[in-house]
Order: C-alpha cells, then sequence, then structure tokens
C-alpha cells in the first residue's frame, strides 16, 4: 500500500464543503456507467435528472414546492443531531401536525378571516411538537431511545391519519371516499409568485432554515447544542443539561416537522387526503445529512434531493428510465456521502517505506 | 404510501361541472386546436403496467388504441409509479408542456391535481379516470364493474358448496360497496341463503396480508372468493386449497391459479381510449363523462374454466347478455340491506349512479 | 368462531410471523454487536426478489433461498464497509440501505412480476403434514422451521459461547473488548452480514411461504415491525420468538374475527394495526422502569467504534 490513513489533527473545513459535492459528481459518473451497462442511455439519464431540472426555468417552481417541506423538516432535524438526540420520527411528527391543522380547519370551516392560517399554523406547530414530546419525555424520565420511540410512533400517525379520513373527518361532499373537504379560501396558502404554483411555504422555508442557522452558528444557543452533542461532559458545566437538550430538540424537530405538515395540507394538497405521507420526514433525514447539519447546507442539500425528484420524472417521461432508478440514484448519493464524510476526519498520505505501512483492517479504522 | 384502489364511480347526472375555465397562465403559449394529423397522448399510472391489474388493464388499452390507431398518428408516454396528490401535479404539468393532447390521469387521487392543472392548458385535453367532476378540457371515464361482479356472483350461486362466497377489499370506498353488493344480490338469486363476508385488509398495499385474509376466510368456509384488490394474491391462496375457486380482478389471473381461476373481470380501456384519441385527432374531442359496461366491450368477461359445469356458464352468459341487452339489471330489487331498510322493492331498480352516491350500506346476507 | 378455529389460526400465524420472526433474529446479533441497521426493510425486499429470480430460473427452492440470504448479507457489507470502516453514521446508511433496496427490487424484480412461484411445501408426508391435527407440527414449510432451529441456535450462540460471549462484550462494552485484543470491526462485520443474510431469507418467506409471487414492495413494511420485535423482546431470542408469534397473533386474529363477521370487532382496525408499535414502546418504558432507569438495549448501539490507540 502506498497510502496510509492518518486522522487528521482538526477535521478538515474543506472536506466538510467538498465532500456533498464530490458524493454528487460522483453518483452521476457511476449512474451514468451503472444504467448505460443496463442497456438505458446512461448520459441522458444524468442530464435529465440533475441538469433539466435546473436548466429548464419551468422546472424551478416545482424545485421549489418539493423543498420547501424537506427545507423545513431537514433543519429541525439538522439541529437535533447536532446535539446527538436521533429523532428518525418527522415523519409521524409532520402528519400529527398536518392532522392538527386540519382540525383547526375543519373546526373554522365557515369561518373566514387572515388569522386563520396563523392559526393553522400554530395548530400545526402544536401538534408535532406535542407528538415529539412523548418520546422526548420517554428518553428524559425513563431512558428510552429515541430512535426506536420515534420510528414505532410514525406508524402509529398513519393509523390515525387514516382512522380520522375514513371515519369523523370525511367529507360528505366527495362520494364517499376517503378525505375531508377542501379548506376554504382563507385556510389555503397564497400563491406569492403570480402565474406559478409557488405557495407560502417555500419562503417560509428558506427564512426559517436562515434564522436556525444564524442560531446555531452565532448564538450562544448554538454553541450550547453543538457543545451538547460534543462534548456532553463539558456542556454540563457550561450549565446545560442534557435532559434540557433532549426535550429542545425534539421540540425543536417536531414543530418544525409539525409546521412543514400544516403547510402542506394547506397548500400543495388543500386538504387531508390518506396519501398526506408522502416520506418528506424520512427524505428529511437524508437532506439533513447531505446539507452535513448545517441549516445553510440543508436549504442546498433540500434543493438537489427535490432536484433528482423532480429530474427523476423528467427522465422517465423523456427517455423512459424506470421509476426506480431514481430512489438507486438518491441511495448512491447518500452512500458516497456518508463514505466521503470519513476524509473530514482523516487524510490519506503517502508512505515512504512498505514496514511503515498498518495492516489494512487497522488502517480502515 | 399511495392509494392503489381509489376508484369512484359517477354518472352523467351526478357529475359536477367546475365553473368556466380560468384564465391561461401566462407561462405556456397557446396553440390553436383542430383537425390534427398526429396526436401525442399521455397516461400516467399510479403503479407499473406488470401489475396484472389496474395498471396492466390501462396500459393494454393504450397498446389497442395504438394498434388501432396506428403508431404513425399516435405517439404515447407512459408514466408510471406517480404517486397521488400534489406530487401528480408535477407530472401532469410536466406532460402538457411536452405537448401531449391528451393526458390521461387512470386514478382517483389525480384528481385535485388535474382540476388545478387543466385550466393553465386549455388546449391540451384531461381525461379524469374514476373522476366525478369536469372542466372545459376535462372529462371523466370509468367503467361499470359492478356489472361483471354480477357474473362472477351468478357462478359464485350456483358453485359454491357451503354457500358462502368472501369479497377482500382494501377499504370501504364507494367502489367495493357496489361491486360487493352487486356480487351478493346475484349470488343470492341461485342461492337464496348465500351469505357473503366482506373482509378489509386496511391497507392499499399489502399482498401478504390479502392472501392471510384469504387464509381467514377459507378456514371458515368460505368456498369462493373474489377480490377487490390488484393481484393474484387471494387466488393463490384458492388455488393452493383447493377450494372451489376465485376469480381475476382486472386482468385473465388463470397463471396464476389454473385450477381456482373459473373466469375474470377484465378491464379494456381499449374502446374508450380508441373513442377519445380519435376525437382529438378529427377535432371533436368535447368535454363528457363517460360510463360504459359490458355493452360497450369495457368490462369483459374472460374464458370461462373447463371444469365450470355448463349449465353454471349458461347461466352466467344469460346474465352477461341480459345486462348487455338491459333485462337484467344489476340492482334490480327487492334490496333489503343488513338493517331492514328497504332500497328497491320488487320491479324496481336502484339507478347505477343513485347506488354510487349512497352506497354504504350491505345488503341483506352480507357480513361485513 | 369456534375451537376448530384454533388449529388453523396457529397454521396462518406461524406462517405470518416466521418472515418477522428470522428478519428479527439477524438484526438481534446484529444488535448485539452494537451495530444498529435500519435498512432491514431493504435487505428483505432484496432476498425477495433474487429468491423469486433463482427460483424462476433454475427450479431450485433452497438454492434460492441461499442466493437469497448472499444478496441480502452483500448489500448488508456495504453498510457494514460505510458504517465499521468509515464510521459512518448509522442511521442515515441504514434508511439509505433501504431506498437502495427498494429501488434495486424494483427495477430487478420487473421480468419476474406476473409469474407464479411454487410454493416451498412441508416437508413430510402428506399423511402428517395435512393431517387434521397433527398438520399443528408437521404441516409448515421448512423455512418455519429453520426459523426455529435459529431461535436455539442464537440463544446458544450468545449465551454459551466463547464467540457468543465476545459478540456481546464488543456490542457492551467496545473499548474494553479492543484492549483485550478482539477485533471489534470484524466481531461488527460477521454479525451484520449474518443480520443480511438472515433477512434475505425472511424475503425468501414472502413468496415461499406467504404469497407466491414477486410484486414492487412485496414485503410492505415488514422489516420496520422486525425492527421493532427486536426492542419488544428486549434483545433476548426466546422472547423474539414470543413476541414474533404474539404479534403475528393480533395480525390473524383481526382478520380471522373480520371473516367471522358479525360484532366480532372489538377495537377500530385502525388501532389493532397500531397495537404492535404502542406494545413495543410501552415494553420498553416497563424494562426501564423495573431496572431503574437502565434499559436492556445494547450499551454501545450505534454508537461507532474508533480505537482509541
Amino acid at each position: 500500500m502506498l497510502f496510509k490513513v492518518e486522522k487528521r489533527p482538526v477535521p478538515s473545513q474543506t472536506m466538510v464543503y467538498l465532500t456533498p459535492v464530490l458524493a454528487v459528481l460522483v453518483t452521476m459518473v457511476l449512474g451514468a456507467i451503472i444504467f448505460s451497462l443496463m442497456g438505458y442511455d446512461g448520459i441522458a439519464a444524468v442530464r435529465e435528472i440533475f441538469f433539466t431540472p435546473i436548466l429548464n426555468t419551468l422546472k424551478w417552481q416545482d424545485l421549489a414546492v418539493k423543498a420547501a417541506p424537506l427545507i423545513l423538516i431537514g433543519v429541525g432535524l439538522a439541529i437535533g443531531y447536532r446535539a446527538n438526540v436521533w429523532n428518525i420520527g418527522a415523519e409521524g411528527q409532520y402528519i400529527v401536525g398536518g392532522l392538527a391543522a386540519t382540525g383547526v380547519a375543519l373546526a373554522t370551516h365557515e369561518m373566514t378571516g387572515w388569522y386563520l392560517l396563523p392559526l393553522m399554523a400554530l395548530a400545526g406547530i402544536a401538534g408535532g411538537m406535542a407528538y415529539a414530546s412523548i418520546p422526548a419525555f420517554l428518553k428524559v424520565r425513563y431512558k428510552v431511545n429515541e430512535i426506536l420511540t420515534t420510528l414505532m410512533l410514525t406508524y402509529v400517525a398513519v393509523q390515525l391519519l387514516n382512522y380520522l379520513i375514513f371515519g369523523p373527518w370525511k367529507s360528505p361532499r366527495s362520494f364517499g371516499q376517503p378525505q375531508t373537504v377542501l379548506f376554504n379560501a382563507d385556510q389555503t396558502l397564497p400563491y406569492i409568485i403570480p402565474g406559478t404554483i409557488v405557495q407560502a411555504g417555500a419562503p417560509i422555508a428558506v427564512i426559517v432554515a436562515l434564522v436556525a442557522w444564524f442560531l446555531m452558528s452565532r448564538s450562544i444557543f448554538g454553541f450550547q447544542v453543538r457543545t451538547v452533542g460534543t462534548a456532553p461532559n463539558a456542556a454540563r458545566y457550561a450549565g446545560f443539561s442534557a435532559n434540557q437538550t433532549v426535550w429542545l430538540a425534539l421540540l425543536i424537530g417536531g414543530g418544525m416537522a409539525g409546521l412543514a405538515g400544516m403547510l402542506e395540507v394547506s397548500g400543495p394538497f388543500g386538504r387531508m387526503v390518506p396519501q398526506f405521507p408522502t416520506n418528506y420526514g424520512f427524505t428529511a433525514i437524508i437532506v439533513a445529512f447531505l446539507g452535513r447539519l448545517n441549516p445553510a447546507g440543508v436549504i442546498i442539500a433540500g434543493l438537489v434531493l427535490a432536484i433528482t425528484f423532480v429530474g427523476g420524472e423528467v427522465a422517465q417521461i423523456t427517455i423512459g428510465l424506470p421509476f426506480p432508478a431514481v430512489g438507486i440514484f438518491q441511495a448512491m448519493m447518500l452512500f458516497l456521502l456518508l463514505a466521503g464524510d470519513f476524509f473530514v476526519r482523516y487524510r490519506l498520505r503517502r508512505v515512504v517505506t512498505a514496514a511503515s505501512v498498518k495492516p489494512a483492517s487497522e488502517a480502515a479504522e | 404510501m399511495t392509494v392503489k384502489n381509489a376508484r369512484a364511480m359517477i354518472s352523467r347526472r351526478t357529475a359536477l361541472k367546475i365553473g368556466g375555465a380560468a384564465a391561461a397562465l401566462p407561462l405556456i403559449g397557446s396553440r390553436a386546436f383542430a383537425q390534427q394529423d398526429t396526436v401525442k397522448a399521455a397516461f400516467v399510472l399510479i403503479g407499473t403496467p406488470d401489475d396484472n391489474g389496474w395498471n396492466y388493464g390501462h396500459d393494454q388499452g393504450r397498446i389497442d388504441m395504438l394498434a388501432a390507431l396506428g403508431e404513425d398518428r399516435v405517439e404515447t408516454t407512459v408514466v408510471t409509479n406517480v404517486p397521488e396528490g400534489p406530487d401528480s401535479e408535477r407530472v401532469f404539468r410536466e406532460l402538457a408542456q411536452q405537448g401531449n393532447d391528451i393526458i390521461f390521469g387512470t386514478s382517483f387521487g389525480y384528481g385535485d391535481s388535474m382540476l388545478k392543472v387543466a385550466p393553465m392548458f386549455p388546449d391540451t385535453k384531461f381525461e379524469w379516470c374514476t373522476g366525478y367532476a369536469t372542466a372545459p378540457n376535462l372529462s371523466i371515464y370509468n367503467a361499470r364493474f359492478h356489472e361483471g361482479r354480477a357474473v362472477l356472483g351468478t357462478i359464485a350461486g350456483m358453485m359454491s358448496e357451503t354457500g358462502i362466497g368472501a369479497y377482500i377489499g382494501s377499504f370501504p370506498i364507494p367502489e367495493v360497496f357496489m361491486g360487493a353488493n352487486a356480487f351478493h344480490i346475484a349470488a343470492r338469486k341461485k342461492n337464496p341463503d348465500f351469505v357473503t363476508k366482506v373482509v378489509y385488509v386496511d391497507s392499499w398495499f399489502d399482498p401478504a396480508k390479502e392472501a392471510d385474509a384469504a387464509r381467514a376466510l377459507i378456514d371458515q368456509g368460505v368456498d369462493v372468493i373474489t377480490q377487490h384488490t390488484d393481484g393474484p394474491a387471494a387466488l393463490q391462496v384458492a388455488e393452493e386449497r383447493g377450494i372451489i375457486g376465485g376469480f381475476g380482478q382486472g386482468a385473465d389471473m388463470s397463471a396464476f391459479a389454473p385450477e381456482a381461476h373459473l373466469t375474470s373481470i377484465i378491464d379494456k380501456w381499449g374502446p374508450y381510449y380508441i373513442h377519445a384519441v380519435e376525437s382529438v385527432l378529427d377535432g371533436t374531442w368535447e368535454e363528457s363523462s363517460s360510463w360504459e359496461g359490458l355493452a360497450a366491450g369495457e368490462v369483459v368477461i374472460g374464458p370461462y374454466n373447463p371444469k365450470i359445469p355448463e349449465d353454471v356458464v349458461a347461466e352466467a352468459e344469460r346474465v352477461r347478455l341480459g345486462i348487455i341487452d338491459g333485462s337484467i339489471h344489476p340492482f334490480a330489487g327487492p334490496i333489503v340491506d343488513t338493517n331492514g331498510n328497504v332500497w328497491a322493492e320488487e320491479g324496481d331498480i336502484i339507478d347505477d349512479g343513485e347506488f354510487w352516491a349512497d352506497s354504504a350500506w350491505y345488503a341483506e346476507g352480507m357480513e361485513a | 368462531m369456534s375451537f376448530d378455529l384454533i388449529i388453523p389460526i396457529i397454521i396462518t400465524l406461524v406462517g405470518a410471523s416466521t418472515p418477522i420472526l428470522i428478519a428479527a433474529l439477524g438484526e438481534l446479533v446484529a444488535e448485539k454487536s452494537g451495530v444498529l441497521n435500519l435498512g432491514v426493510e431493504g435487505m428483505m425486499l432484496i432476498g425477495a426478489v433474487v429468491a423469486v429470480a433463482v427460483m424462476l430460473t433454475t427450479g431450485n427452492h433452497y438454492l434460492a433461498i441461499i442466493c437469497a440470504a448472499g444478496a441480502s448479507a452483500c448489500s448488508a457489507l456495504i453498510f457494514g464497509f460505510l458504517t465499521l470502516s468509515l464510521s459512518a453514521n448509522q442511521v442515515a446508511t441504514g434508511l439509505a440501505l433501504t431506498i437502495l433496496g427498494t429501488g434495486f427490487s424494483a427495477l430487478f424484480g420487473q421480468p419476474y412480476t406476473g409469474q407464479a412461484v411454487p410454493l416451498l411445501r412441508s416437508p413430510f408426508a402428506p399423511e402428517l403434514a395435512q393431517h387434521e391435527v397433527l398438520r399443528i407440527f408437521f404441516g409448515y414449510s421448512p423455512l418455519v422451521y429453520f426459523s426455529l432451529i435459529m431461535v436455539v441456535a442464537v440463544w446458544w450462540f450468545l449465551q454459551r459461547t466463547r464467540w457468543g460471549l465476545i459478540l456481546r462484550a464488543v456490542g457492551e462494552s467496545d473499548h474494553s473488548a479492543h484492549s483485550i485484543g478482539y477485533s471489534v470491526l470484524g466481531v461488527r462485520y460477521l454479525a451484520v452480514a449474518f443480520g443480511g443474510a438472515m433477512a434475505g431469507i425472511a424475503g425468501s418467506c414472502f413468496p415461499f411461504i406467504l404469497t407466491p409471487q414477486w410484486v414492487e414492495r412485496l414485503t410492505s413494511g415488514r422489516g420496520w415491525i422486525a425492527l421493532a420485535l427486536v426492542v419488544f423482546a428486549a434483545w433476548k431470542p426466546f422472547r423474539l420468538l414470543a413476541g414474533a408469534y404474539l404479534f403475528g397473533l393480533i395480525a390473524t386474529m383481526e382478520l380471522y374475527a373480520k371473516a367471522a363477521g358479525g360484532n366480532f370487532r372489538i377495537l377500530p382496525s385502525e388501532l389493532w394495526a397500531a397495537l404492535p408499535y404502542l406494545a413495543t414502546i410501552l415494553v420498553l418504558v416497563l424494562i426501564s422502569m423495573r431496572r431503574q432507569g437502565s434499559t436492556s438495549a445494547p450499551a454501545c448501539l450505534g454508537r461507532p467504534f474508533v480505537p482509541s490507540n
């Protein structure tokens, strides 16, 4: 072996920013090769998936719509992950937030007024927070692993949605189909860019992400969260308890997921339907990692994921690339990024003599 | 999670009219519309054409349409695995921007998206399968599958030895009520004590659970099984257990269960697709609501299994032909539900449209 | 419903439980070594599609099961390389594995949809396998007997062998195990590969026991139930067996009650469906209460190991 792996004295900042870019680039190259070998037009696939959505201005509105919930949920998760709190149940918190907003919308369906949407937003945030407070309570009080409880509760949330939509909330005007009534005009997000489908969700997501970025990188709060995550013992001396962090991380993650749920149900959906869980909560986990757990990075990562979704549809329409190919591209991208993480903390160095080479198994550590 | 089986029914009377065309949004250029030489048609599917059921049926319809009108005149695009909800909105817009003249959305849950996109592309024709609302450039179409269910019910009523049949559905949605009632009412005409057990698997997609539901039903005396979910899961259990049989849904499924497969309801969208695309070619397309069945050849009864006795085949054929010529109606009275409410007196029928709009009940003798 | 139904219900519930049991046993071993692999659903799908492909090509069930195990183990090794050698985050890598498995199986499986797959039936003579009563012992697919043998084998391995002790040590205290001289990563690689192989065999249960066909997303979320089951069983193989059959009983009883008609539905069906997950959370809390705040989860679960040499 001509190279030796060694730990960097400090994590490389260059690599922090370089690896996501490299992961995307290598995905394109590998993807083009793999799909060419499988008999598809691999280069066209990469072009349609990764470039058409950027180059075709008509697609920008779709990117904004698709990226908004991913960014919003991703930012909330990223903050929690920084503090080493592993909420993987954002999907459930998103559903419950959407349901809470729907509950308000149905209760106020005969009413009009500017205050309805803010009220629904508050309900969405509260719903998401309330649902996330279950794992928070169990973690703090009983030390129950939050990875497992948040995941379990996601499936419970889906059943709650089904129960409501097939039962008390079913619209009397949809011919027996399981869906609620359409929200009224004051309960529906306005279109903010004339002539497009961009509703208020997109700018809200970006603003929330920027505020979070500012808080995380420039405030005492951000410092405390990061300290808890990297050095829990030090954080205790700084007057910040691990329990508080658990609560804070889950409430922020749940609240943002709940808000995303409200923005989706009052925006693109316009009513609650059984298809409301669209895996945004799980995809946002990828977004959080691809964005390096940094709120600003999450904005970019959310856009990249949105590009692959939108581009995947384009590729299916224009070159007949099968739908599952998109999932393979996304998984590959995430694998490469996670692999790339290694180079943030380690580096390869040329070694001069073979004698100093470590056995491979150890070197890999 | 996606909705696989949400399909509704509509009659011309109950279709809602969506107000006049909203002004076209400026981002799309407008094209003149008249007679044309070639047509681009697109099909949006919730699954993949190889599902041997709902999506397969639509893709076969597309292939029939291509064969009838000629590939030199029609160019088709198929988009698969499109989730219902806002994700589909993007696909419909993309297809319209790609210059498709007519776009078929083949699932109920595409409706909200199609109703949003249609006004933006006034020159593109949209067709919403199983929908309930039309617009100037949005038509709806569906098939009277329950007519086929009446034929299956006739076979079940005559062949079942235990007198217990089953109907497996995903969730209680209107079309399931309609199909299950048609099956049961027809079976009762042949066996007045016939019982139909309706079981919902409470999942939009779970073949293993459908199979277990079939096992639970067969273990409790069911010997004829029919399912309202896509795929052969229940039918394969019927084969494995050696009961009298089951039926293919959407397509001929005899390859999965050569012994148990009695016959099948085959979705034939070809006639409708030929009509719709042809009317775009000659410039006569207009807003409409189509709900055809056995008579128009949109619902077809597949080949009968040779093991079915001749008198049963004859009776099934009599019902099929009777429905075609109008002498037999699937919902002919007397019809009483499980709570004793009378829905149709002797000599009356329940109109399909009325039934569809108000059908959350089960006829006497059904167990759900 | 009547007592006659007890035997049929048991037969059905054992079938429904077996894939969950096998997948959970594999995950249990991986988690005991300190690795949380959330990619079970993806690995099961890979196993299912490979099993169908090999079966339809060669006609040999056992070869198909071996190939399914091998393919899923390979996918698990991708996960292992990232999380072990490159110490990547296990949660994110596991989710990526599920996305990969879903996409791969859908793409690779396209030629095999629409074909019936022969079931893997009981190996015993029909007089036993189809006997009214005795089928409760002899009426199952070989995969069912395999799952029961593996419960004992995993228990024996973990509790009675030196290797099992090492594996548990690695999961409880990786640095101590490392300082004594055990290869932490080596043990974890083997455990992860075993988890993958078992998930692959669990995937093959779908076409071979439950519903003999291939279709996209055939496993419909059973992988996540398997993950819940490991926790529900507090990482103990025999409790895992009991838990798998309990989960299977809940699901099966619901269907038999519905098929019986009448007023057998005590709970809304949504609550039935949510029950395994709620029960799992409850068990986690109970374990923790009984042990005054310590759960029985392996101490190093989900934590990357970086030797401090």
